[in-house]
């Protein structure tokens, strides 16, 4: 009998799951919440077992639960089946774990075709998973792209009225943007020579390239992530995509996909490529700053629910982007932490505003006045999403953005008062949708509008519940986050 | 040499022509059933086919060797019309399964259909041709084996005889046909007139020397022009969309999957081969830089066009022009590891274009209409023939886990390793790749996201199924054929890579 580690086990769950929801018929929903179940016990698992092992013996980094074994292997191309996670990436794991549950139970009586639902959603789960836990850029690769088949068919099935040319245009950005990432990754492994396709392998001949090399590498990767981020300019496939994605498919891309690029850009650029970071990073806090300031400001002028949150997501990759780029200890902690609180208070959000559309029949902050009376539990996760997204302390995000702003004052001093100003122009437009829309007088809500049914308001009661259980004790992830080679040598 | 040992050795290609005479003979004695052409066919092709594995050294079937293994990859002389190179040999197999799924295929068409007979016995005799492209050491070998293919593949066009649009197709694509051969011809007499000789050998082994010469020089220019015809090189292409989209389909399949990758190989062949060039295994300067210019400009004119294409077959035809470029990359390249990116590449389309004409084929036999709006709600009313459609869409735009995929990943990447310029050559690649998944996305849309005439808005999904007799056995065992290699290989290529490795370092040491 082979022995196979828990990553490997923990894929092949997704897979079969997967399969089988595909095949499962009527039962199909059953059967995603068991095989989501099992995963989030194996990620639970793996919070359990987890210790970084530190650097091996000739100074390439080590990961938690490393499997590794040869896929393909000729004379001039070697690609290997390489999975392993450290302090960076085990929290996207269990992020993956909770949102796939979330968007199960939320969706849990979707009736259009529901094989194909849970089973694509399966799928987008498995193919962040893998994205998360490859270390091969082959593989890495793979995966990526594997999160982009079923989230296109997700827009363009069960989206909204324009559906269909939200898919496509989804499907171009990122289609375009991974195939520059993965010019860049070739570049990289055939520029450092690395015996193999490898991330072990590639560590330390990667990092020792020229600086011209890495800065033009790294520029194509930064492309390649960031379009995933969204970066501004290149961030218009986001609202479209967001407000004509079902609910499910709105968490997942905000919670998950997001997620991808950010991960990304630390694990393959910040890590493997640091001299090009430190060149590029002009550009890059240039690119933060736009982000964070526009998306802010567009963000105030919606008055469609989702797009309102679509557009928060890019001020809030855009502080993201900014923890990266300040290249250090603390940036990186503060990265993956905002990535996190990002992940579930949007994924909240979204929940929320797909509710409002059912119960109310529209998401419009203007015609939608005054819910709290008719419907107070959705109203309450309207508030506790909406002061977690604006960092309220006590709340995930409040830890996450404190640390990247003490992070961004250490390296470039008073530049860190453009996103702290714009944090009010956040707190705006949260406060003033909750004015309006929660507590103003009842204005088109329906007679008979009731409040959440009992899947939705399970899924977004456990998000809520983990916004808080993070935000008072923020060292359960702190605490993993730091053991990863990741920031190794930095300040 | 016997006449006895080459009997032996040519003894599967034999097969073919067996076939095809039997064929034939069937039809001179009335026999009037599809199924009984189509049976002598299938059953020459796998024969063949078999015997070929046997050759390559596939384990189980040595019993079935017809070569020895002392002649595979053995060294030639100057004289020698053939040898059979482990990369020719794979090449035969790449062509064999094309035949194969055409003949498979087309067992589904009706029973009493006119002209069966000649349809059979021209695709035995257009793949016997193929196959000694496959072996050729000569010049002028080589371009009578691809005549035998090529006029073959004429009266395969226009062999329904009644329809004037594959007859127009079958007029335009002689006329072509016997320009390009006649520019091949001459292109080789100047060769002869240069070198004096036509063997391939003896013109890799004096090329650096004789490459200066004004007479040599003309003579692959002309060579360049007339096998360009054959592949579909931008600007000689023009005749090919016109010829798939007026030939029936299973025709068209073939021309895409098989006769074109015969040009392909003649094209190794004749620019290639350290049989051309001796030990530098590599092009000299301006004709490698004119390879690459030409293969860039294919694969950009094909993918440009075919974004534009409203009907389904012109917009395949377009994809495969675009294809035939990044083929062309690996002999611009002209390192071991690009053949066998171009190899791979080559096998990739086989199963991926020929598997999606065949589909358009039996859905056109549904009732479909030509166009891709037509395809509307194709995902709803035909299930599991367009996730089949749908895995060869990904693969053509090079998804991960699809065969095209690995073809194109294993091409671009020896591209980025020969290094130089060819980085270049592995960016426009990808980027055509980039361009070509907007039309593939589209059908995609077209079939899952936009609803079927006639389907009720309100419940949204379920149109009515189309009918299943367009499909029959053999076009659906072709279909499931493909769509199992698609994915067998998407992930795990390993067997097929070493394999292809194997060939091409064989086939560059062949003239040290």
């Amino acid at each position: 009998m082979v022995m196979i580690g828990i990553l490997s086990f923990a894929l092949i769950t997704l897979v079969a799951g997967t399969l089988a929801t595909f095949v499962a018929g009527r039962y199909a929903r059953y059967v995603a919440l068991g095989v989501s179940l099992l995963f989030l016990f194996e990620v639970v698992y793996m919070l359990q077992a987890f210790s970084w092992p530190l650097f091996g013996a000739n100074g390439a980094p080590q990961y938690a639960f490393y499997e590794t074994a040869p896929w393909v292997s000729l004379s001039w191309l070697k690609i290997n089946y390489a999975v392993g996670v450290d302090g960076v990436s085990l929290p996207f794991v269990l992020l993956t774990a909770i949102l796939q549950i979330a968007t199960v139970v939320y969706t849990f009586e979707e009736k259009k075709n529901p094989a194909a639902w849970f089973g694509l959603l399966l799928l987008t789960c498995l193919g962040s998973f893998g994205v998360f836990v490859s270390l091969d850029i082959l593989q890495f690769f793979l995966f990526w792209e594997a999160v982009l088949i079923p989230m296109f068919f997700m827009i363009g099935y069960w989206g909204g009225v324009r559906r269909r040319y939200a898919a496509l245009k989804f499907f171009i950005y990122t289609h375009v943007a991974s195939v520059v990432m993965l010019v860049s990754l070739f570049a990289l492994a055939f520029y450092s020579h690395a015996p193999s396709f490898d991330f072990v392998d590639l560590y330390a001949p990667a990092r020792s390239l020229a600086t011209v090399t890495q800065v033009f590498i790294f520029l194509g990767l930064f492309f390649g992530f960031g379009v995933k981020f969204p970066i501004v300019p290149f961030h218009t496939w986001l609202p479209d995509a967001h407000v004509e994605a079902p609910t499910g498919g709105s968490v997942l891309l905000a919670g998950l996909l997001l997620k991808l690029g950010g991960y990304g850009l630390i694990r393959w650029g910040l890590e493997l490529q640091p001299q090009g970071l430190e060149h590029l990073s002009p550009l890059l806090y240039a690119i933060a700053f736009a982000s964070i300031i526009w998306g802010a400001f567009l963000s105030l002028s919606q008055r469609d629910l989702k797009r309102l949150v679509a557009y928060s997501s890019i001020n809030h990759m855009g502080i993201v982007l900014l923890a990266i780029a300040v290249y250090s200890n603390l940036g990186i902690l503060a990265a993956v932490l905002l990535m996190f609180a990002h992940g579930i208070v949007s994924a909240l959000l979204f929940m929320v505003a797909g509710s409002v559309h059912h119960t109310f029949g529209s998401r419009d902050i203007v015609t939608v006045n005054g819910i709290t009376p008719k419907t107070p539990v959705l109203s309450t996760m309207t508030m506790v999403g909406a002061l977690a997204s604006l960092g309220l302390p006590a709340l995930i995000s409040f830890p996450a953005e404190f640390t990247a702003f003490l992070a961004t004052w250490d390296r470039i001093g008073y530049w860190v008062l453009v996103p702290l100003i714009m944090l009010v122009v956040t707190a705006g437009f949260y406060l003033w949708m909750m004015q309006r829309m929660l507590f103003g007088p009842m204005r088109g809500v329906p007679e008979d509008a009731h409040d959440l049914p009992p899947y939705e308001a399970i899924a977004m009661g456990l998000l809520v519940a983990l916004i808080v259980l993070y935000g008072i004790l923020p060292s359960l992830l702190t605490n993993i986050i730091i053991q990863s080679p990741t920031a190794y040598g930095l300040p | 040499m016997s006449y006895t040992v080459v009997l032996e050795e040519f003894l599967p290609a034999l097969l073919l022509l067996g076939g095809a005479l039997l064929v034939f003979l069937a039809d001179v004695v009335r026999v009037r059933r599809l199924e009984v052409f189509g049976g002598i066919a299938v059953a020459a092709i796998v024969g063949t086919l078999g015997s070929v594995l046997a050759d390559l050294g596939t384990p189980y079937l040595e019993a079935f060797r017809t070569i020895p293994a002392s002649v595979v990859d053995a060294p030639i002389a100057p004289g020698d019309l053939f040898a059979f190179t482990s990369l020719g040999l794979i090449f035969q197999g790449i062509f064999l399964l094309a035949a194969l799924l055409v003949a498979l295929a087309s067992l589904s068409r009706p029973s009493h259909e006119r002209g069966a007979a000649v349809f059979y016995g021209l695709l035995l005799l257009a793949t016997l041709g193929m196959m000694f492209v496959a072996v050729a050491a000569d010049l002028i070998f080589l371009l009578l084996a691809l005549e035998i293919t090529a006029i073959s593949s004429y009266l395969l066009v226009g062999y329904t005889r009644r329809d004037p649009r594959p007859l127009e197709a079958s007029m335009k694509f002689y006329i072509i046909g016997a320009l390009s051969a006649a520019l091949s011809f001459f292109g080789a007499s100047l060769i002869y007139g240069a070198y004096g000789s036509t063997s391939l050998l003896v013109v890799g082994h004096t090329y650096p020397a004789g490459a200066d010469g004004p007479l040599a020089l003309a003579g692959f220019a002309f060579l360049l022009v007339g096998l360009g015809f054959e592949v579909t090189l931008v600007p000689f292409h023009m005749w090919a969309v016109d010829v798939y989209d007026g030939a029936p389909h299973d025709v068209s399949a073939f021309l895409a999957g098989g006769t074109k990758k015969a040009g392909l190989f003649a094209f190794f062949l004749v620019f290639l081969t350290p049989v051309v060039i001796g030990a530098g295994a590599q092009l000299s300067g301006s004709l490698e830089l004119l390879l690459a210019i030409l293969a860039v400009a294919t694969m950009t004119v094909g993918n440009v066009a075919a974004l534009m294409q409203d009907q389904m077959k012109r917009l395949l035809a377009y994809s495969s022009i675009s294809q035939a470029g990044y083929m062309l990359l690996g002999v611009a390249i002209g390192t071991a590891p690009a053949i066998e990116g171009a190899t791979f590449q080559i096998f990739a389309h086989v199963v991926l274009k020929a598997g999606a004409f065949l589909v358009v084929g039996a859905v056109a036999a549904m009732g479909v209409g030509p166009f891709v709006r037509d395809y509307r709600g194709l995902g709803h009313r035909r299930p599991v023939l367009s996730v089949a459609f749908a895995l060869m869409l990904l693969g053509l735009a090079g998804i991960p886990l699809t065969i095209g995929f690995f073809s194109k990943f294993v091409l671009f990447s020896a591209a980025v390793e020969a290094g130089g310029l060819f980085v270049w050559l592995a960016v426009a690649g990808v980027l055509n790749s980039a361009l070509s998944v907007f039309y593939y996305a589209r059908i995609l849309r077209v079939m899952y996201m936009e609803p079927a005439e006639g389907t009720d808005p309100a419940t949204g999904t379920d149109g009515p199924l189309l009918p299943l007799g367009g499909l029959g056995y053999g076009r659906a065992s072709a279909i499931a054929l493909c769509a199992v290699v698609i994915v067998l290989f998407g992930i795990d290529p390993a067997p097929l890579l070493t394999a292809f490795q194997s060939g091409a370092s064989h086939f560059l040491a062949l003239g040290v």
